[in-house]
């Protein structure tokens, strides 16, 4: 099941944009491997429910998937073959918002092989370029 | 062990525009301090620092003006892609100085409960020690080869080198073989194509009475 907040404040947010690249949430905290994101950009909650089925199928139950992003926003649309106004549209999907060098998904408990082959996955159902990172241990 | 050598400047300019270029120069800022004394801007090669740390020295020596001191690294910047330094702090030490430093765990083994169908998961992979400057150990390699599921990997169960004393905590686990949980949703790899009308709860907001919206 796609994931979204469980309790909101407002059900729509105003576009924004995805300023600075990411100065937190970019480095391998909780696996030995992850895959960082190369470019801002949103993804969907499907897409990240997408990569995790990826992940989880390819290693058959090994290892663990670790998700370092959550859709916490709302992205609305209009229904099809509505005339522009009468407000803003209802929310369609929720996205998380990456910036460059954001780590999206973490892996532990397998080797670097197998967890580059699952993270090849993965990073085909992103949205932006992407790459495989490795725990830097020590300084 | 042997202490790598960097050949350092002393820099007069600082600011980000001038970092950014020196760093563009293949150059690195730095920063050395400590022991009651005034603060001194240093620069070096960006390439030599990087083939240096890789070695996992805690100690750097720093050559300038024909001299050389020791000093120790205490904390190495990164990009923001966690790929390149950027900035490094050195500190006065004396070789003989007792120093806390955070040294990295590398687990060796392959634990006896992996064969149950336990993982591995490696909890912290740093822990604190206070020691001699001259003796900071690059890596601790504690053995997990006997961990069984539901085993733990404690920092009191990590020999130590003599002379080196664990700060952290006796009881933090480090590492601990574990069969993972499948949740109910994740054993569905489909899983139910969504929900998609369902909507997150409103926070402050009482569920809408028409009748008062009518009012």
């Amino acid at each position: 099941m796609a994931m979204m907040p469980k309790r909101v404040k407002y059900r729509k947010f105003q576009r924004g944009k995805i300023r600075d690249k990411a100065t937190r949430g970019n480095t391998v905290a909780y696996g030995e491997f992850g895959l960082q994101a190369l470019s801002k950009g949103m993804v969907s909650a499907r897409q990240i429910e997408a990569g995790r089925v990826a992940a989880v199928h390819f290693l058959n139950r090994e290892g663990k998937v670790y998700m370092r992003v959550f859709p916490h926003r709302s992205i609305s649309a209009k229904p099809l073959e509505t005339r522009m106004g009468k407000g803003k549209g209802e929310p369609s999907e929720w996205v998380a918002r990456v910036r460059e060098g954001t780590m999206i998904y973490e892996l532990g408990g397998v080797e670097e092989g197998v967890a580059r082959q699952a993270m090849v996955r993965v990073a085909a159902k992103m949205p932006m370029r992407c790459r495989f990172v490795i725990r830097r241990h020590g300084l | 062990m042997k202490i790598p050598t960097l050949k350092a400047e002393t820099r007069t300019q600082r600011g980000t525009r001038f970092c950014r270029n020196l760093r563009e120069s293949g150059r690195l800022p730095g920063v050395i301090y400590g022991h009651g004394e005034e603060p001194v801007s240093v620069s070096f090669s960006a390439h030599e620092l990087k083939m240096e740390l890789r070695h996992g020295s805690r100690l750097m020596s720093l050559e300038m003006g024909g001299e050389a001191k020791q000093y120790l690294i205490k904390e190495v910047q990164y990009d923001h892609f966690d790929k390149d330094p950027v900035h490094v702090d050195f500190a006065r030490v004396d070789l003989d100085e007792r120093v806390r430093v955070q040294v990295t765990v590398e687990l060796r083994g392959t634990p006896a409960g992996l064969s149950e169908g336990g993982i591995l998961d490696q909890l912290h992979d740093k822990i604190e020690v206070e020691c001699r400057a001259g003796d900071i150990p690059s890596t601790l390699h504690p053995s997990v080869a006997g961990l069984l599921v539901n085993d733990a990997l404690c920092a009191k169960d990590i020999e130590l080198p003599e002379g080196v004393t664990l700060i952290t905590g006796p009881d933090e686990k480090i590492a601990m073989v574990h069969i993972l949980a499948v949740k109910a949703d994740e054993a569905t790899e489909e899983g139910a194509e969504s929900t998609g009308s369902a909507e997150p709860e409103r926070i402050g907001r009482v569920a809408e009475d028409p009748e008062s919206k009518d009012a």
